[in-house]
């Protein structure tokens, strides 16, 4: 009786523990995590502060920097399609094979990510213009092939090409990672070659990671702004990307037209990711 | 699958869609249709010119006005003074280079990336603060007050930190300063920009920066006043097209052209030459210059696109010419003597070469001459410059009336000419025995001459100075060939022609 009585009187009492216990988790959980949003949310409430709409207005209507917008666009796009294009076969590799040099070639693919951005531009720079043996990659480009690469629109994306792909590629990676081989396996078994395993199953399944490794490539090639500066330069109207709009604005003190395209460039981020979510959500449904 | 395939097909077409439209975009960026060839020498291209991107501002304005008045396409490339550097010296292109400070000129030069260098403007150190000195900041005891925040640029890797820190330790401030720097930046408009958005009360800055800064002013010291770097333009030595270069450069730094704008935007700006398409630079030089200068002048007006007149003749002659009125750019004067004679003219002279007298005889020496006292020999044919036409007859005369022959000599002197050159002529054909010439006029008749010296005199050496008209239009074109003169490949041939180099390299200035 006495031993019945202590389990009704208790079951309420740890049903109220319960109940409270969310509370602080809450508390804690939000609390950390708005410290980050909170930083964010302020840095842009700063910077809309500290430009007006007119300073917006006006450097959205100069022709340098329309021009650099389209490019950005452009390259952008071009580096993060490339980069998937990529990623997608050398991330499969590394997740599901083990072969010799493979530590090697993981190891290889985090350079452009551990490098410092200005060191990979004149890596770029030097290895278009390195003579061997009285042979030179841009000279032979310029003058045999007709499509000069350095200080011209291409060298723009083979810069954010060379960084992005990295983070396309460690994405990619994580991805197959994370599903399973058994499928494929199962398939093989059914009569499927590799390729068929792979374009059949393995592919439909990465969708989400594609599309995030697209993102994080097209994001990552719109913040990249060293090795741009150095292999393709800062010409207006030909090689200036928004990065290097902000560059050059700040290097005469135009602070408020620096900030405006920055502005400019969230803007454009915003607008592509969620476009790229959307998509996303479009194809994995 | 199938929605699968669809994505890879529209990713591919989007690929190839976006690549085609850059390509034909900068095919018509490429080539414009009516691109023209100012300086009409098949130069046609652009030029590719690295410029420092604190000078964006006034430097698109004068591109804009070139472009507009000579149809040439100027690709202007900023970036930071030592990227552009590394860029430059990786790639071996590009036509022109314009860094923040000339430092970096010094360096390319050292690196023998750069060929020519003209000068620009002046820039001063100064303490830069907010508009109406919130902090009375007036001399550098306030820099190191509680509070005030200074910010400087880096002193190992900006120029006016390096600047800095040299005068300011000469004067033992340095430590403090060093000590009271809240923050190192790695540009001078970075040091700039704090105080823009309120992160520093002061900053160490060249005063040419602040003209984009209206919400800046700036406040001199009188121990920075030693503290001047220049704004100036190099041409580099590997460009593809020199002519059409240099005469980019030379619109950027006329007085009426370049500069104007330099000048509007508060720079103080240097002389400059005034805009000429094709400058015509006159040149007097003594005759026994002739073999020495001869081909780095034309090599000068090859490269620069300019036409030098050169008048060859004694300097005597040349100096009668100047006192009656046609005064050149520059004067290249066979003796210190007969550029003495013109200072007002040429007031800061620079010694070049010095050339000795010797005495020349036919080949084998049939009358046994061995120095000045066998000139007096009886019957013999002696030929020597003119006193008053050329630097060599006076240089003639004071080495007979030091060596205490003048009287015996003279009566065996049959002719007195203008030039060394007339007198080895005269003596090949044999109508001479004998005559006084410069070393370098016997260059080339080894075969039919000797040259016997003159010695333990020290006055039968002459010395030749260079020297450029102040107020001429052409002031930089000439001091150009002045540097033209002093390069290596011309030393060379001062060298060959029996000339010996005097011009010291670091006090002339011939480097900057």
């Amino acid at each position: 009786m006495t031993e019945n009585a202590l389990n009704r009187t208790s079951e309420p009492k740890t049903h109220r523990a319960r109940r409270r216990s969310d509370v602080p988790f809450f508390l804690v959980m939000s609390g950390i995590s708005s410290c980050f949003i909170l930083l964010i949310v302020l840095l842009l409430a700063a910077d809309l502060m500290f430009t007006s709409l007119e300073d917006f207005k006006a450097a959205v209507m100069k022709p340098e920097i329309q021009s650099a917008f389209k490019l950005t666009l452009f390259s952008c796009t071009i580096a993060a399609l490339l980069s998937i294009w990529v990623a997608t076969p050398l991330g499969y590799l590394l997740s599901r094979y083990r072969f010799p040099g493979r530590l090697l070639i993981d190891t290889i693919v985090d350079i452009p990510i551990v490098l410092p951005p200005l060191v990979l531009g004149l890596s770029l720079l030097i290895l278009f213009h390195l003579p061997i043996a009285g042979w030179e990659l841009e000279a032979w480009l310029r003058d045999d092939v007709g499509f000069p690469v350095t200080y011209r629109w291409p060298a723009v994306i083979l810069a954010q090409f060379s960084v992005s792909c990295a983070f396309a590629v460690r994405t990619m990676r994580v991805t197959f990672d994370q599903i399973n081989p058994r499928a494929e396996d199962v398939a093989r078994t059914l009569g499927c070659s590799r390729g068929q395993a792979f374009l059949q199953i393995a592919l439909p399944q990465s969708w989400r990671g594609m599309i995030a490794a697209t993102t994080i490539a097209w994001a990552r090639a719109l913040g990249e702004f060293g090795p741009i500066l150095v292999f393709a330069g800062a010409t207006r109207m030909r090689t200036e990307v928004l990065s290097t709009t902000v560059f050059l604005e700040l290097s005469i003190g135009q602070l408020n037209a620096a900030v405006a395209v920055s502005l400019l460039m969230v803007v454009m981020a915003v607008i592509v990711l969620v476009a790229l979510r959307v998509l996303g959500t479009g194809l994995t449904s | 699958m199938n929605k699968m395939l669809v994505v890879m097909l529209v990713s591919v077409v989007v690929l190839g869609t976006l690549i085609w439209m850059l390509q034909s975009g900068s095919n018509g960026r490429n080539r414009p249709a009516n691109l023209v060839d100012p300086t009409g020498d098949g130069e046609d291209q652009p030029l590719m010119f690295f410029c420092a991107a604190s000078n964006r501002a006034v430097m698109e304005q004068i591109v804009a006005e070139y472009t507009e008045e000579y149809g040439r396409e100027i690709e202007l490339q900023y970036g930071g003074s030592q990227t552009l550097l590394a860029q430059l010296e990786v790639t071996g292109a590009g036509d022109l280079y314009l860094p923040a400070d000339d430092s970096y000129l010094k360096t390319a030069k050292e690196m023998n990336l750069v060929s020519e260098v003209l000068p620009i403007a002046k820039m001063e150190i100064v303490v830069a603060v907010r508009k109406g000195n919130p902090k009375s900041i007036q001399s550098l005891e306030d820099l190191s007050r509680e509070d005030v925040a200074l910010v400087q640029a880096n002193p190992d890797a900006t120029a006016v930190g390096k600047v800095t820190r040299r005068i300011l330790q000469e004067t033992g401030q340095w430590d403090l300063i060093d000590k009271s720097t809240t923050a190192y930046r790695t540009t001078v408009t970075e040091a700039a920009n704090d105080l823009v958005v309120g992160a520093a009360d002061a900053a160490i800055v060249y005063d040419a920066v602040l003209h984009t800064y209206p919400d800046l002013e700036y406040v001199s010291l009188p121990e920075f006043a030693s503290g001047t770097s220049l704004v100036a333009l190099g041409v580099t030595r590997t460009t593809r097209q020199p002519r059409a270069a240099l005469h980019f450069a030379r619109f950027v730094t006329a007085r009426d052209r370049g500069l104007a704008n330099y000048a509007k935007h508060g720079f103080q700006v240097e002389q400059g030459d005034v805009w000429s398409d094709t400058p015509e630079l006159n040149l007097f030089a003594g005759s026994m210059l002739r073999p020495a200068i001869e081909e780095t002048v034309k090599q000068f007006e090859k490269r620069e696109g300019v036409r030098v007149n050169t008048v060859y003749n004694g300097c005597g002659i040349l100096v009668a010419q100047m006192k009656a009125g046609q005064v050149p750019d520059a004067y290249f004067a066979c003796d210190t003597e007969f550029m003495e004679q013109v200072p007002d003219l040429f007031p800061e002279p620079t010694d070049v070469s010095q050339n000795e007298l010797v005495i020349i005889v036919k080949k084998g020496n049939p009358h046994n001459i061995a120095g000045l006292r066998d000139l007096t020999k009886e019957g013999l044919r002696v030929g020597i410059g003119h006193e008053k036409q050329c630097a060599m007859g006076w240089v003639t005369q004071n080495t007979f009336r030091e060596g205490g022959v003048q009287t015996e000599v003279m009566e065996n002197v049959t002719v007195q000419t203008p030039t060394g050159d007339m007198l080895v002529n005269q003596m090949r054909a044999g109508s001479l025995d004998a005559a006084v010439v410069y070393l370098s006029n016997t260059a080339g008749s080894g075969n039919f001459l000797d040259a016997v010296r003159i010695q333990g005199l020290e006055c039968s050496v002459a010395t030749q100075p260079y020297a450029i008209k102040p107020e001429s239009p052409n002031a930089l074109t000439a001091s150009r060939l002045f540097q033209q003169i002093c390069s290596t490949e011309s030393q060379e041939s001062f060298t060959a022609e029996g000339f010996r180099w005097k011009v010291d390299m670091e006090s002339s200035g011939v480097d900057d």
